[in-house]
């Protein structure tokens, strides 16, 4: 038998604290930097605009290309390479509802480089209302999705194992969107289809672990709360890491081969896996341990009062 | 416990020649089009014909007349040889046209295209259908607009509210006087839904004639429709005839004279104002800059700011946004005595040349409440749908046309393009549309006609003067044809967008994707190879690790795959490039489901137990796991499908189906093959 590790016994709910304040830190450098710039940065899909991505046989000098641009009336585009330096990104932000920019801002190019005939590779024009409806599609598909899962794990499980798992999803996504605003990386669309996927790997994660629990409780009936938490992560550790891995692998293998378009899936799917498999040990463990805690002294306390 | 696996065995069985079954055409496709790509290439090679008139003539049956055309002079052997290959080419053709619809669809986003969402522009609508329009209306729209940029807000009732609180009918300024609120709102409303429904039928026919493969033009919600695309070439073209409201209208060009009056009552009422401001004329001075390079008379014109120009005039608002940008070019010795006819050029005329630069401040001009009481109520400025360029400048013209229209597109039968033959006003060569009107139409255009000789007819399209010739004679035919420098494509255009008829109500594209073919392209074979290495990594780390047991979970995982591309095909769902990423996903759910199951059993055997007994247990303890795991991800899998529009359902779609199949390969099938083996062997030990 091929083994990673043996029979473990490692004691990680004693680290809590240690691991709570790494997740403390990230997320509040995250939340200082999404204040800073003024929320998350949003991509097209959410704020309304146009992204175009342009391809030239060769590599044109981004001054012609701005000049062209401003001649046609389109000063205030951004421009930047994007990867190669003759794929061009240009991207307008918050326009008029149906103004037709990706024809006009193409004529103009198409002009301008008459011996090097750009080819548009990639439109995504989003009204500022569509903009506005699917931010808050997004929020609700989110929130709809936790509601779902508090109710589900709270019937199969816990009530408390539940809020654990939940504040665990909430850690996940809000560590990725940190990552993200860290790195002054778009959230677009298919970035919360990321986070959505995320809680998905997460909670995979987390009622695997919770499974355990839930039976070793029957068999160690007087057992604490950490020596039952312990004793269920140990076990299902073999395979908490392959399965981790081999996502990781899969996920690694999107971010280096996928392609440009979904790149930011695939870095918040990156940084999401990592985030979900440590949230289940160190964010919704902890959350039953000091529940459990806290009711076992009020049990006491009721029970002197009592007697 | 004795476990019904005969059963088993034949679900297992009947749901593998099933998915083989459902992909056996998208394979066999793939393979006919790759052939038909190797005759194609040749016909091109052959031929010269372009690949959409070899697609086109396929699709009409005509292709082996089309290759005879081309090849009338060639040696009758080479002709026979590749009529041979048109023949193959055909047949081909006609196999792949039967069994195309059970492939797999691929979505836009692999296979280039464009997605474009329209929605019935109500503010537009409104002012369309409402009478009397005045300040006041127009102050009313423009607080309602901003009810229309509001996501999920009722716009009619917003209408209703807003005049209700300031105490005004809506019978002011819609329908008729003897109907109350409701029913005029009613109205409103049932205009604005049938309208929806008009404008679908409508484009479908546009896009029809268009001829595109394939096109998919659904409503969404009440008010939007959403036009997929794909494949096409040319998107600007296809953009401007979905766009175009197409709306004909034959209006009656206004007098000269009267046209002349209007713009000194307008040069007067400028100067009253600006007189008001006694600083004007110095600070024109002052902001000159010489535009250099002109000759003779133009050499006057100069470059002017707008908002220094009209500083301080009530009637040309200086709104800072647009300020900065715009210039204008004004005669200056015209300027100071004929402020408004120092914008224009060649006055006098019944259509008046404007600058393309002056254009902006024009229309601000006259869109002002105190320049509209000058104009007559029968009466309204139209410009030419065209700018022309006359000496390195571009003009647009303004004409003054009656605002009621004499006839309308309606009452057209047919549009064709055509090249014109040299006679008349045409010149040889050059692409016009002719026309042809229905009884009535022709019976009132005949009447037009013969009561307006030597006047001249406004021909419109969407309220822009495309042409404006004088009447010489009645036109008894109902004939009339539409000139002016249009190439082939856009005399095409306009011909489709005649015959197909108006939009009831003006749409605007409020989201466009577009993903370009080559980027399709390069988003399958990375997203494919990105898969297959996914696929092989995987399944290799199970082989070692898990050795025989490994193998077993491998073909589950196999299985899995080709289970989920059976439903995709059966259910004609789309792959998109996300859905490819919720592929990959699901290799990872199936490898975890194994995982845990086998990791179940290796723990059992350190248990100490036997090897069915290990199997057993494990199967049973990681069940309620796997299927607790799964079931959560199902969850925010058919969120996802809710809230997600477009590439994010691909998504969604794969990852539920994905979920289920996944549960039944790694549960079902591989305890199947676990069961016959240890029945059938007795094992002592596991290959785990």
């Amino acid at each position: 038998m091929m083994q990673f590790f043996g029979e473990t016994r490692i004691d990680f709910i004693s680290q809590r604290w240690k691991a709570i304040a790494v997740s403390a830190v990230i997320i509040l450098a995250g939340l200082v930097s999404m204040i800073i710039k003024g929320g998350p940065k949003y991509g097209v899909d959410f704020l309304g605009g146009t992204v175009i991505q342009v391809h030239f046989p060769q590599a044109p000098n981004i001054g012609d290309v701005r000049q062209a641009l401003a001649g046609a009336g389109y000063g205030d585009i951004e421009i930047k390479t994007f990867g190669a330096a003759n794929e061009i990104l240009l991207r307008a932000e918050k326009q008029e509802e149906g103004t037709a920019i990706s024809d006009a801002v193409m004529n103009a190019l198409r002009q301008a480089f008459p011996q090097n005939i750009p080819e548009e590779r990639l439109v995504e024009s989003v009204g500022p209302k569509i903009g506005k409806e699917l931010r808050t599609a997004a929020i609700w598909a989110t929130l709809i999705s936790l509601a779902l899962i508090l109710v589900y794990v709270s019937f199969r499980f816990e009530f408390i194992f539940a809020v654990g798992a939940v504040i665990a999803l909430f850690h996940d996504v809000l560590i990725t969107l940190s990552f993200f605003s860290l790195l002054d990386m778009e959230v677009n669309l298919t970035v919360v289809a990321a986070f959505l996927t995320i809680v998905g790997f997460s909670l995979n994660d987390t009622i695997v672990v919770m499974d355990r629990i839930r039976e070793n409780r029957r068999i160690h009936r007087d057992a604490t709360i950490e020596k039952l938490i312990n004793l269920s992560v140990n076990q299902t550790l073999g395979r908490t890491i392959i399965t981790s891995l081999t996502v990781f692998t899969v996920v690694l293998i999107l971010l280096f081969f996928g392609g440009d378009v979904i790149y930011n899936f695939a870095f918040a799917m990156t940084v999401g896996v990592i985030a979900g498999v440590y949230s289940t040990v160190y964010i919704a463990a902890p959350v039953v341990v000091e529940w459990h805690k806290k009711t076992e002294i009020q049990k006491i306390r009721r029970g002197v009062k009592v007697a | 416990m004795r476990r019904n696996n005969l059963l088993r065995t034949i679900l297992i069985g009947l749901a593998i020649v099933w998915s083989l079954w459902q992909l056996y055409p998208t394979f066999i496709v793939g393979r006919q089009k790759n052939e038909a790509e190797n005759y194609l290439v040749h016909i091109e090679q052959q031929t010269g014909l372009q690949r959409d008139e070899i697609n086109e003539a396929l699709n009409a049956g005509q292709l082996e007349s089309r290759i005879r055309q081309r090849l009338h002079d060639k040696s009758a052997d080479s002709l026979q040889a590749l009529l041979k290959e048109a023949a193959s080419l055909i047949a081909l053709h006609d196999k792949i046209s039967k069994n195309d619809p059970k492939t797999i669809k691929r979505g836009l986003d692999l296979q280039g295209g464009t997605y474009l969402v329209y929605e019935v522009n109500l503010p537009k609508l409104m002012r369309d259908v409402a009478k009397n329009k005045d300040a006041r209306f127009e102050e009313f729209m423009k607080k309602l607009d901003e009810v229309a940029a509001t996501p999920n807000a009722d716009y009619f009732a917003a209408l209703q509210t807003s005049f209700a609180e300031a105490d005004i009918r809506l019978n002011r300024y819609f329908g008729s006087r003897a109907q109350t609120d409701a029913q005029i709102l009613d109205e409103l409303k049932r205009e604005a839904d049938d309208a929806i429904d008009r404008n679908l039928e409508i484009l479908r026919n546009r896009i029809d004639q268009f001829g595109v493969s394939e096109p998919s033009i659904t409503k969404q919600g009440s008010r939007r429709v959403v036009v997929e695309l794909a494949g096409i070439t040319d998107k600007n073209r296809a953009k401007n005839i979905i766009g175009k409201t197409a709306l004909l209208e034959f209006n009656l060009v206004k007098d000269p004279q009267i046209f002349q009056d209007i713009i000194t009552k307008i040069d007067n009422l400028l100067k009253r104002d600006l007189a008001a401001k006694p600083d004007i004329g110095a600070t024109v001075d002052t902001t000159e800059t010489d535009s250099t390079g002109a000759s003779g008379k133009v050499s006057q014109d100069k470059s002017v700011n707008v908002s220094d120009l009209f500083a301080g005039s009530s009637i040309v608002p200086s709104d800072s946004a647009a300020a900065s940008s715009d210039s204008v070019q004004v005669d200056k010795d015209i300027f100071s005595g004929n402020p408004f006819i120092s914008l224009l050029r060649d006055v006098g005329r019944s259509e008046v040349a404007v600058p393309a630069q002056n254009v902006r401040a024009v229309e601000r001009i006259l869109n002002n409440p105190e320049v509209q009481k000058l104009i007559p109520p029968d009466a309204e400025f139209a410009w030419s749908n065209k700018p022309e360029k006359v000496a390195d400048e571009q003009y647009h013209y303004l004409y003054l046309v009656k605002k009621e229209a004499e006839l309308n597109g309606a009452l057209l039968t047919d549009a064709q393009q055509q090249i014109a033959s040299g006679a008349g006003m045409t010149r040889q060569g050059e692409w016009t549309v002719s026309m042809q009107m229905n009884d009535e139409g022709t019976k009132i255009f005949s009447r037009v006609t013969g009561a307006n000789v030597n006047k001249r007819l406004a021909i419109m399209l969407d309220n822009k003067v495309v042409m404006a010739p004088n009447i010489k004679e009645k036109i008894p035919s109902g004939s009339a044809s539409i000139e002016g420098s249009m190439n082939a494509e856009e005399a095409k255009d306009l011909a489709i967008v005649l015959r197909a008829g108006s939009l009831q109500a003006p749409m605007q594209a409020i989201e466009e994707r577009t993903v370009g073919p080559s980027l399709g392209q390069d988003s399958i074979s990375k997203g494919t190879w990105s898969a297959v290495i996914s696929l092989i990594l995987v399944m290799l780390f199970m082989a070692i690790y898990y050795k025989l047991s490994g193998l077993l979970a491998n073909t589950a995982l196999a299985l899995n795959l080709v289970m989920l591309l059976a439903c995709m095909a059966f259910l004609k769902a789309t792959l998109t490039l996300p859905g490819i990423a919720g592929i990959i996903l699901t290799i990872g759910m199936a490898v975890d489901a194994n995982v845990l199951i086998l990791e179940r059993i290796r723990e059992e055997l350190r248990a100490g137990k036997t090897v069915r007994a290990s199997i057993d247990a494990g199967y049973d303890r990681a069940f309620w796991t796997i299927f607790d795991a799964n079931i959560t991800t199902l969850l925010t899998a058919l969120v996802l499908y809710q809230f997600g529009t477009g590439p994010i359902k691909g998504f969604a779609v794969t990852l539920m189906f994905g979920i289920a199949v996944s549960m039944f390969t790694a549960i079902v099938v591989t305890r199947v093959v676990y069961d016959y083996v240890t029945r059938r062997y007795n094992l002592k030990a596991l290959s785990i």
